[in-house]
């Protein structure tokens, strides 16, 4: 009936709020098919900070470390990459924010063909740092403290993004396969998450939709050629669901149109294909979130086609200052 | 409308309802015995009892309150508000009153059911149900001619001779337990894991579709009004609402009108109703705040966070005193559209103080018991976001409950003003004082039966089925309604009550009082409410002789009514599980309420080299 702790103990629920930070779940993403994973938008505590670290195995015939996925018939790509970064959340005219850098690194490794001579070749190394940041324009205010993310409910939320890669990565002029990309390139996205039903872990439900538009810079030594690359439109959906408070899992579909490569003026093919993916998240504890996926194109048969199918690995790690230190005071 | 006829044609009536049911014209009696104009028993007026189940003192806006009540507020403003009313000081035992007009001890709620003592055990009085010995106000009034119905918590006894339909009411759809879900038939506790409802005397299986209680009970009693409506006879209908009481649960939509607002903390929010009381005439200027219980910390020393999780807590009540409101309104507005609403007396009142200690820690047990394992599958969606929906369990606690019962000491379950005073109002036909009058008599809750017997022209008999019936132990407020008095009763007049152990007795402006520690002394205890209504200050050591005169009350009290007290009691142990008992002196300690020193700006400097 009572404790000598008195009514107090039902304050431990703002560290659930807590769970929200490392729902982060997000930094993971990967270029990989160009998307992110579900979850990846959603709003948290400003002043929050993650690690992400993602490792991903890749097959296919373009190059994941490239986002414009320029299709190599008959190429077949493996790839195992990792990505790092930094993620932070801030509060902006009162709006949640978020800014991230992202480093890719890895290996790539298959047969490529350019101009009709097949060659096997292989990159190492990092790749081009991208710089990310989102701001909210519809949803719920800023969580500014526990008590704004105890009410939070995103509703319906809706951001602005910019990402801007640096062309700083490794790079080899004299092949087509590498993992840097030799020029700048971006996305502007408006990333929508929309409520549906209660906003309680445990029996969340989301429909999260990304409409993105990237936009490539040339690459003036691709192998001695110009690469030119229109802009690529990007659909991301997904409808995610908690099994349990700590489970949740997503249905994730990706549609990806134009990005017409052309080298030195001869044109390639447009893109219009779509990828299926499932991925299923776990809070382990706090800081640490975790979730496995796997992805596939499907209309991909015709040489053409983009072809991709890869596994996911996100592990990322999440704190916030004021959790870091009632832990320390309670020493736990 | 006055429709209430004079007491020498009412005595004259009775007179001839008896010799016809002398005369065996069983049939006719009932309706001819109605004192009201006998051959027109509509002109009778209805009575509606709108009972909050630990609804606060100060909840409502007619009290002080800043949660919107504007139905409820329309009876106090055509009625009269009383701030003297007492009820016991948990919920069976009120009603045990309510219904017999008798005292707890004597109508078999001398303890709560759930709580009976092994001293008590198979003592007449004792029984944990509304005995056989006591007559109940809806049998003598459907017995003169009424209409009677009842829908929410009955909470009187559950066996086929102890639920409404047996106990008077002629249609009924109750919850027979003390609480329950809000959205289905899920209780508490392994051992009684499904609330045992009844409609029309029969034990449902399963209930409505949509069901809300507060909504459920309402669309109940208005159907029950139109299936009689038109025959001419008056209805007495007792709302017995399971609303406020925790669990909050809420329909989403009211649940965040209040959000935030209660951030600022209990201190700021009593403080606030205790200026809205004393400039409503409530309570009189210069009353002050009792104290906050020792082991509530100041909210000023709260973080943010957990004044937001707190202040929920009370958004969810608010919501839930709106909700009922809302549908109090839905009755109101009904009786208008069918014209009987100038002819319907209402009561509205809560059951006890506010409810301040945790439920469902206390039923839900330790990990391992099965009452534990029932909690974690039945009664665990605990997050706040989950708060409203099946599964979840809220009150709101020590603090919030003081907030309720402002100015006053303590809540529910204790003998402090807090837990036996509560808010009262009285509209209707019968009323011929000022509309939106305060009164503030000394009131209680056994008053109420022999005031509507009365009303209803009904007789209370001294003897029925060939065995004596206890005594009323109530004063009818007529005359005091009539505004020929100020007060049923009389500084001589003594009001006592016993729960648990706790005890008191009133009498004028003093009262004497006896609590478990250590929310009492364990020992006698003396107020003057005149002067002192928050009992902040204990005048035992310096009035012996009030202490000794009052205990004398007291003992009267317990030969008459055969009080036992508990040789065991839900307080046994209480203080072993709270903080040692300390005052509550504002702002201290200085160290954790001083405010950063800032100095003067033309004396700061940056260090020197």
């Amino acid at each position: 009936m009572y404790t000598k702790k008195g009514p107090m103990n039902q304050t431990l629920w703002s560290r659930l709020a807590l769970v929200t930070v490392l729902v982060m779940g997000a930094l993971a993403p990967t270029w990989s098919l160009a998307q992110m994973p579900a979850r990846f938008y959603w709003d948290t505590l400003s002043g929050a900070s993650a690690v992400p670290l993602i490792f991903e195995s890749i097959n296919g015939n373009t190059n994941p470390f490239d986002p414009a996925h320029i299709v190599t018939p008959g190429a077949d790509f493996e790839a195992t990459m990792a990505i790092a970064g930094y993620a932070r959340t801030f509060a902006l005219f009162d709006r949640s924010a978020m800014a991230a850098i992202l480093l890719p690194m890895g290996r790539i490794s298959g047969d490529v063909t350019v101009a009709g001579s097949t060659f096997n070749q292989s990159a190492s190394g990092f790749g081009d740092p991208m710089i990310e940041l989102s701001i909210n324009v519809i949803g719920p205010p800023a969580q500014k403290n526990l008590a704004d993310a105890l009410r939070y409910e995103p509703g319906f939320s809706l951001k602005l993004l910019a990402d801007l890669a640096l062309p700083i990565g490794e790079y080899d002029n004299d092949q087509p396969l590498n993992i840097g990309q030799n020029r700048w390139y971006g996305r502007l996205g408006l990333p929508i998450v929309w409520q549906l039903g209660p906003w309680v872990p445990g029996r969340r439900t989301t429909l999260e939709l990304l409409p993105a538009v990237w936009l490539f810079g040339n690459n003036t030594d691709y192998v001695g050629q110009t690469l030119e690359t229109d802009p690529m439109f990007q659909l991301d959906a997904h409808l995610t669901r908690d099994f349990t408070e700590h489970l949740w899992g997503s249905l994730d579909l990706a549609w990806f149109n134009g990005g017409q490569a052309t080298i030195n003026g001869v044109q390639g093919e447009k893109l219009d294909n779509l990828g299926l993916g499932l991925t299923l998240g776990y809070v382990i504890n706090e800081n640490l979130n975790l979730t496995l996926g796997y992805k596939s194109t499907l209309n991909d048969d015709a040489p053409g086609d983009l072809q991709m199918d890869g596994f996911m690995a996100t592990l990322v790690f999440g704190w916030h200052p004021l959790i870091e230190g009632s832990r320390r005071l309670k020493g736990e | 409308m006055k429709t209430v006829l004079p007491r020498s044609l009412r005595a004259t009536i009775r007179k001839a309802g008896r010799l016809l049911c002398a005369l065996g014209m069983f049939g006719l009696a009932a309706s001819l015995a109605a004192p009201a104009g006998a051959a027109d028993g509509s002109r009778r007026p209805n009575i509606v009892i709108i009972l909050g189940d630990d609804l606060g003192f100060s909840d409502m806006g007619s009290f002080g309150g800043e949660i919107r009540t504007p139905n409820l507020d329309s009876l106090a403003n055509e009625g009269v508000r009383f701030t003297n009313f007492y009820t016991h000081a948990t919920c069976s035992p009120t009603r045990s009153i309510l219904l017999s007009g008798v005292d707890n001890h004597v109508n078999g709620l001398g303890n709560m059911d759930e709580y009976t003592a092994p001293n008590q055990q198979n003592v007449p009085g004792y029984e944990g149900h509304l005995n056989d010995r006591v007559l109940t106000l809806p049998q003598l009034l459907k017995d003169t001619g009424y209409h009677t119905y009842m829908v929410g918590k009955w909470h009187l006894g559950k066996q086929p001779d102890q639920i409404p339909a047996a106990r008077g009411f002629e249609r009924d759809f109750s919850l027979l337990d003390g609480a329950g879900s809000y959205w289905d038939m899920t209780s508490f506790t392994a051992a009684n894991p499904k609330s045992v409802f009844t409609e029309d005397g029969r034990y449902l299986t399963k209930l409505p579709k949509d069901y809300y209680a507060t909504k459920t009970y309402t669309d109940k009693l208005i159907s029950f009004i139109d299936a009689n409506r038109g025959d001419g006879k008056p209805f007495f209908a007792y709302v017995a609402h399971q609303a406020p009481h925790d669990p909050f649960h809420l329909p989403k939509e009211w649940r965040n009108r209040h959000v935030g607002e209660y951030d600022k903390g209990w201190d700021a929010v009593r403080q606030e109703r205790l200026a809205r009381e004393i400039d409503l005439g409530i309570l009189p200027p210069g009353t002050k705040l009792a104290e906050r219980m020792w082991f509530v910390p100041d909210p000023i020393t709260l973080a943010p966070a957990t004044r937001a999780t707190l202040g929920k807590k009370m958004e969810l009540y608010a919501g839930m005193v709106e909700n009922m409101d809302f549908h109090v309104g839905r009755l109101i507005d009904h009786l208008k559209k069918i014209g009987e609403y100038e002819n319907t007396i209402f009561i509205v009142f809560g059951d006890n103080g506010a409810e301040g200690t945790d439920l469902i820690k206390m039923i839900a047990g330790q990990p391992g018991t099965r009452d534990f394992l029932f909690a974690a599958i039945k009664w665990s969606q605990t997050h706040p976001k989950a708060w409203g929906d099946p599964g979840s369990y809220v009150g709101y606690g020590p603090m919030w409950a003081q907030v309720s019962m402002t100015p006053f000491s303590q809540y529910k379950g204790w003998m402090a003003e807090g837990g036996i005073r509560n808010a009262l109002i009285v509209s209707g036909p019968a009323v011929e004082r000022p509309k939106g009058s305060i009164n503030h008599g000394v009131m209680h809750v056994a008053d109420i039966m022999p005031t509507l017997l009365e009303i209803a022209g009904a007789d209370y008999p001294k003897v029925h089925e060939g065995r004596q019936v206890p005594e009323l132990i109530g004063k009818s407020w007529n005359r005091m309604l009539r505004g020929q008095v100020d007060s049923p009763r009389t500084d001589r007049d003594e009001l006592a009550w016993e729960i648990f152990g706790n005890r008191a007795v009133r009498q004028g402006d003093w009262k004497l009082r006896w609590q478990h520690r250590p929310f009492g002394k364990g020992e006698w205890e003396l107020f003057n409410l005149a002067t002192d209504p928050a009992e902040r200050e204990d005048l035992a050591a310096a009035r012996p002789d009030k202490v000794r005169q009052m205990v004398a009350l007291w003992d009267r009290y317990v030969r008459t009514n055969n009080v036992i007290l508990p040789s065991r009691s839900i307080f046994e142990t209480l203080e072993d599980q709270l903080p040692p008992r300390v005052p509550d002196d504002p702002g201290f300690p200085p160290l954790i309420h001083q405010r950063q020193f800032v100095p003067p700006d033309d004396m700061v400097a940056d260090p020197k080299r």
